[in-house]
């Protein structure tokens, strides 16, 4: 789900989150492009239920995700979503 | 008006256990807390269930490493009591006690390591000297610097956000009457005996009549004491912790060092939860003096040097990031050691805080529990309020 209406939108580009192309434009977090398509899970707890972030604001780390070309650890709220990027989580 | 055997102020670990092992015993409790259950440092400390010697108190010459030998006691008591708390309580704690390890990186902390584990050997504790190759063995994450361990089997971690609910709601269960936001004001001596204490929450104010006080009070135990006119020699201390992200399980020990400030232990969850004595800033009043009620702030140079040795010791903590620090006040009494017990020179007055209350204050609440109950403990002797009367020999 996104505003469509009376905003401006920066170029429009391709993540893949678990395999999955998402679309998404320059200047979205990863999070915003995970969420406008509906995928909130970021991993699953102890018990094996669901989770998704928390904060959306850096603070709390619910929304670590994996950069796999460098094998690094980012929040997913806070980092922005560039052409290309190829993203796991832990769900 | 409210009118019990005893009236505990503090509603963290030792006041909350200490309900449960009064209310047991069938005397009528009514526990006052000023804040939260569990606000204090009972709910911000490490989770550490350490029971080899401290490294604080092998800094500081032989003279304090000899009485710190008479908490070895106590510690053992502490192991048992430990490993039936879950079962007590009904309730997972997380408490995991996979053996924990006190590293040393140098000769000299090796040597160190070797005088702390003969002493602990003598005292009954079954610690093991490792060099570093055995050590990484047991626990294949530490890094090449390690050079010894000394290595205690029931060490271990369990979780301070589960345990002090887990108490306070027992203790409700057994019959004490809890109550929370709820500050004392004043503690007013009865003749012949027995305490009028008046507490404010909200806008409302109310006596409170026991025949026996137990502070339980933490870095605001003095303040307490003070309104029964009593000089109570413990001191704030402000601590920093740190957590890891999640990650899968690499560290089963407790890990401790000998020369440096560091333990390390992996929760339940997956967090690296990183700290080991690492200082914070008390918060200052504008009018002088420190406000326990302010929270402390973290001071950069400590989470560096406390993230540093955490490297330095298993490496591939580097590759992790952080996600939360914090600070916590805890308390530490004059000579190091934990006050706990009667306070003689006031009948029916007793107090017990400061030291490493989570591993220890289970133990300090069953204890306290005997004592207030006419019970003579030898145990706690070491620890007795007693041994600072000379501080209110002024106090009339
Ligand atoms: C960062 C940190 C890490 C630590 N790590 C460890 C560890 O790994 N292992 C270990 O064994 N120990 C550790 N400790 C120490 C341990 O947390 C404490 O010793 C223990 O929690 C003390 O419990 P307590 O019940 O005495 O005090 P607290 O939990 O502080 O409870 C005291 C309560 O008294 C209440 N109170 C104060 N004044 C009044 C009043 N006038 N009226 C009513 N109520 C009042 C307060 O609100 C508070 O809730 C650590 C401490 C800190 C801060
Ligand atoms: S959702 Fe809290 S840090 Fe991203």
């Amino acid at each position: 789900m996104r505003i469509e209406q009376d905003v401006t939108r920066g170029a429009a580009i391709e993540i893949s989150v678990d395999g999955i192309a998402l679309a998404a434009f320059d200047g979205e977090t990863i999070a915003t492009a995970m969420l406008s398509q509906g995928m909130a899970m970021f991993r699953r707890d102890a018990r094996g239920r669901p989770r998704g972030l928390f904060c959306n604001m850096g603070t709390c780390g619910e929304c670590m995700v994996t950069l796999t070309a460098e094998n690094r650890r980012v929040r997913a709220c806070v980092t922005d979503a560039q052409n290309g990027m190829d993203i796991a989580t832990d769900g | 008006m409210s009118k019990t055997d005893v009236l505990i102020i503090g509603g963290g670990l030792i006041g909350c256990a200490t309900a449960l092992h009064l209310a047991r015993a069938g005397a009528s409790v009514r526990l006052v807390e000023a804040g939260d259950i569990n606000a204090g440092a009972s709910g911000q400390n490490a989770g550490s269930l350490h029971f080899q010697m401290e490294r604080r108190f092998l800094e500081n010459g032989a003279a304090l490493a000899d009485q710190a030998a008479r908490i070895i006691a106590l510690n053992r008591l502490a192991i048992d009591e430990w490993r039936g708390l879950e079962v007590d309580l009904g309730v997972d704690l997380h408490v995991s006690q996979k053996g924990g390890l006190m590293v040393a990186e140098t000769p000299e902390q090796v040597a160190l390591l070797e005088a702390k584990s003969r002493r602990e050997i003598s005292g009954g504790l079954a610690t093991q000297l490792l060099d570093g190759d055995a050590a990484r063995a047991l626990c294949p994450a530490l890094g090449p610097d390690v050079l010894a361990a000394s290595y205690l089997a029931d060490e271990g971690h369990a979780d301070p956000r589960a345990l002090t609910p887990a108490f306070a709601h027992a203790a409700a269960e057994a019959g004490a009457v809890i109550s929370t936001r709820q500050h004392v004001l004043s503690i007013t001596r009865r003749s012949p005996g027995g305490f009028d204490v008046a507490a404010k929450k909200g806008d409302e104010m109310e006596t409170l009549q026991a025949d026996q006080i137990f502070v339980a009070a933490g870095a605001w135990t003095p303040a307490v004491c003070a309104l029964a006119n009593l000089h109570i020699p413990l001191f704030p201390v402000a601590l920093l912790m740190n957590a890891t992200e999640r990650t899968g399980p690499i560290l089963p020990q407790l890990i401790q060092h000998v020369g440096r400030r560091l333990s390390m232990k992996q929760a339940y969850a997956g967090n690296v939860i990183i700290g080991g004595g690492w200082p914070s800033r008390l918060a200052q009043r504008p009018d002088g003096g420190f406000d326990l009620n302010a929270r402390a702030s973290i001071i950069p140079l400590s989470r560096s040097g406390n993230l540093r040795a955490a490297i330095d010791i298993v490496p591939q903590i580097g590759a992790l990031n952080l996600i939360r620090s914090w600070t916590g006040v805890t308390t530490i009494s004059a000579d190091q050691l934990p006050i706990a017990g009667a306070v003689s020179r006031v009948p029916g007055f007793y107090v017990a805080a400061g030291g490493s209350a989570f591993t220890l204050g289970p133990t300090f609440a069953r204890l306290i529990a005997r004592v207030m109950g006419g019970e003579r403990v030898e145990a706690l002797d070491v620890l007795s309020p007693d041994r600072f009367n000379h501080l209110n020999s002024f106090m009339g």
